[in-house]
């Protein structure tokens, strides 16, 4: 309930926001919805961004429910797409594998150093990410550059997801994803073992887990669902790598999985809403001239709610 | 000094404490007994205006401090820094802090030492007596101690009687929770018994025997045969009896390891008893419930929201009904009640006899000889010689002192 209380707070602040532009809020909501659902094209666009969002989401909601910290999907989402592109010849399904693998191989780097000098993930895995921003602008420059060498881009893929209508099978992936983190967190064993780690470390450890353990696998886990995600809106989406490819998707998922409450089904629903918001949010700067980054404006409003409400809490 | 009147407190369907009167008076030591859930903390909460109440009126003469059950201290801080956190602040160097620490402690008469040292440093005991020392600190007119006795040593319980007995001489009112009857014969002058909420006697002497009754419905029985297969390490907390349960279960991941400290190392209390139970058992949640006769409405029931005896029969099912050879019992009764404590030593006789080995730590003699029948002695990290009974009778004060 407070979820939705939260998200509909988001909205009725955002609408008011049109008032600083001089405009009517009423108006404002108006273009968000029919910019976001009002038409077949604008739902499908709503799906395509729900996609990367729902999958850096569920990669946030494993590795906080095993109490990792892990803030870098925004790298691993980058990592995912270079190590697509790279694999693309190689068919569509080994550039998917080679996405999930490149994110948790990135993701590791961070438990590496974690178990070698406790280093927290929470400053690793954000400072990772300024890595692979930089990784990503040295091969689109460089080594991955369009043969043309005019711009800073790679050419396209040499593979692709199968396309449905505007929509392509990274939604079914995804949906598919978030069923079978859910299945693993809560049906199984593994999932006991990592959710028991995330609330209490200690009493885990008596309980005969190994702990180290946990943190190594709920980290290669989530890294491979960001890594999905970038190889996903690689091969279904943008098709070429560019400097801005990633687009904050990885920041993002922790609104979505706080929005979800870490829950892995919950999270299609949270990922949606903010599908619907970002593509709304494009429509308004088209129609109404108002700047797109008011869905970054409502991100950070649901989760300042969210936080305020105490419906999310640190693990103590 | 401090006077309750027709007192009542729900928690939601639950009547935790209904229509007390009680009248606290200066000088005395007031001992509050009665079984888990009785409604004792929960009065004194109310009476120490942490917790508000839904009927009644309270007289408060003057200040009250309150000794809680669970640490409340910063455990990244120094002693002196968490004394120091008790007063307005100022701009006192460290080294000001810590002669200033050393004052307030000299001037409780309790022994602390060291008082540069972190608080994750140091022992249960010791940390015990720094909350002590910072309710004393604050010179209150009422002085309440919620079980301080579960986590000291019968020396440390001895000093902590004599600050009692020394605070009531000089006018306060000491008010003591306790479920420990031979303490509570020792210290009281007065014995508040309670019992679903209500205060079903108050007096002023009591045998023993008639204290028990008062506390349950049913008499309850404890033998006091030593078992074979039982070892217990006694010692003064902080000798190194953590470090010991520490290497115990690194070195034997699959024995039954019941911690010493079941909120922090043992349940899991944000998922349910099943989920708990799940950690280590393959056995239907349920059926252990059944079997450990746990309180529950059922098995998706949150562990955090059961009460610490239950908590503790959580532990002893996930941890017991695998039937491991090897089981480690760290302090497994501290802070229960007696009918608690009685199934806990049950059930760790029934392993025993069944053929298991146990390792039971505790610094409660009388469990140590109610269940080992070999006890070694833990001082400054050495283990003595284990002894049988007989003979650990005689030696175990001075070995814990460190004088054999």
């Amino acid at each position: 309930m407070r979820q939705i209380a939260a998200a509909v707070a988001a909205l009725v602040l955002l609408s008011l926001s049109a008032l600083a532009f001089g405009r009517s809020p009423i108006e404002l909501l108006q273009i968000l919805v029919s910019g976001s659902i009002g038409s077949q094209f604008a739902l499908e666009g709503t799906l395509l961004k729900s996609v990367p969002l729902l999958l850096t989401g569920l990669s946030v909601a494993v590795a906080f429910r095993a109490g990792v910290w892990n803030i870098g999907g925004e790298g691993q989402f980058i990592v995912g797409a270079i190590a697509a592109i790279m694999a693309a010849r190689f068919g569509v399904i080994a550039a998917l594998a080679a996405s999930m693998l490149a994110g948790a191989l990135w993701a590791s780097i961070a438990t590496s150093m974690r178990l070698w000098r406790n280093a927290p993930e929470v400053l690793t895995t954000i400072l990772l990410n300024f890595i692979a921003i930089h990784l990503l602008g040295w091969c689109v420059n460089g080594p991955l550059q369009e043969r043309g060498g005019q711009y800073p881009q790679t050419d396209a893929a040499a593979a692709a997801l199968p396309q449905v209508g505007e929509l392509h099978a990274g939604v079914l992936l995804a949906i598919l994803a978030s069923v079978a983190t859910w299945f693993l967190l809560y049906r199984t064993m593994e999932g006991l073992r990592l959710r028991a780690t995330g609330f209490n470390a200690r009493a885990a450890k008596w309980a005969g887990i190994d702990v180290d353990r946990q943190l190594v696998r709920a980290m290669g886990i989530s890294g491979a669902l960001a890594g999905l995600a970038g190889g996903i809106e690689l091969l279904g989406v943008t098709h070429r790598l560019f400097e801005r490819f990633a687009a904050g998707y990885g920041y993002s998922g922790i609104a979505v999985a706080l929005l979800a409450q870490l829950h892995p089904l919950a999270t299609i629903a949270s990922s949606i809403f903010f599908g619907a918001l970002t593509t709304g949010a494009g429509e308004l700067q088209r129609t109404a001239g108002i700047s797109s980054n008011v869905a970054t404006f409502g991100e950070a409003v649901v989760i300042l709610i969210l936080i305020l409400f105490g419906s999310w809490r640190a693990r103590d | 000094m401090l006077t309750l009147h027709a007192i009542t407190k729900r928690f939601g369907d639950n009547v935790a404490v209904d229509d007390v009167t009680l009248e606290i008076r200066g000088g005395e030591i007031l001992a509050l007994v009665g079984e888990n859930g009785a409604g004792k903390t929960t009065l004194m909460r109310i009476a120490s205006g942490e917790l508000a109440h839904d009927a009644g009126s309270i007289e408060r003469g003057g200040a009250i401090g309150f000794v809680h059950q669970h640490f409340l201290l910063v455990s990244d801080f120094t002693i002196a820094e968490n004394l120091a956190l008790q007063r307005t602040w100022s701009f006192a160097s460290l080294r000001k802090l810590e002669d200033q620490a050393e004052q307030i402690i000299a001037a409780t008469g309790i022994e602390l030492r060291g008082v540069s040292r972190r608080v994750e440093d140091l022992s249960v005991g010791e940390k015990s007596k720094l909350e002590l020392i910072k309710a004393i600190a604050k010179k209150p007119r009422v002085l309440i101690l919620d079980e301080p006795t579960s986590v000291l040593t019968p020396a440390e319980s001895q000093e902590l009687f004599a600050v009692m007995r020394r605070i009531a001489s000089e006018g306060a009112a000491v008010v003591f929770i306790s479920h420990k009857l031979p303490e509570v014969l020792e210290i009281a002058q007065r014995i508040v018994v309670m019992r679903g909420g209500r205060v079903v006697v108050d007096t002023k002497s009591m045998t023993a025997e008639e204290l028990a009754s008062a506390m349950v419905d049913a008499p309850v029985i404890t033998s006091t045969t030593p078992m074979n297969n039982i070892r217990a390490i006694v010692g003064v907390a902080g000798n190194g009896q953590t470090e010991l349960a520490e290497r115990f279960r690194a070195e034997h991941p699959d024995a039954g390891l019941i911690p010493e400290d079941r909120t922090r190392d043992g349940i899991i209390a944000e998922m349910s008893i099943a989920e708990n139970l799940a950690l280590r058992t393959k056995i239907d949640a349920e059926t252990l419930i059944g079997h450990y006769s746990i309180k529950a409405r059922n098995a998706k029931q949150k562990a955090g929201s059961l009460s610490g005896g239950n908590q503790q029969k959580v532990i002893l099912a996930r941890e017991l009904s695998r039937k491991p050879r090897m089981i480690l019992a760290a302090e497994p009764t501290r802070g229960l009640d007696i009918e608690a404590t009685a199934f806990v030593h049950e059930q760790l006789r029934a392993a025993a006899s069944e053929g298991a080995s146990i390792l039971l730590i505790t610094s409660d003699l009388d469990e140590a000889f109610a269940l080992a029948d070999s006890i070694q002695v833990i001082y400054r990290g050495a283990l003595s010689e284990p002894m049988p009974p007989a003979v650990a009778r005689e030696k175990v004060g001075a070995l814990m002192a460190g004088l054999a």
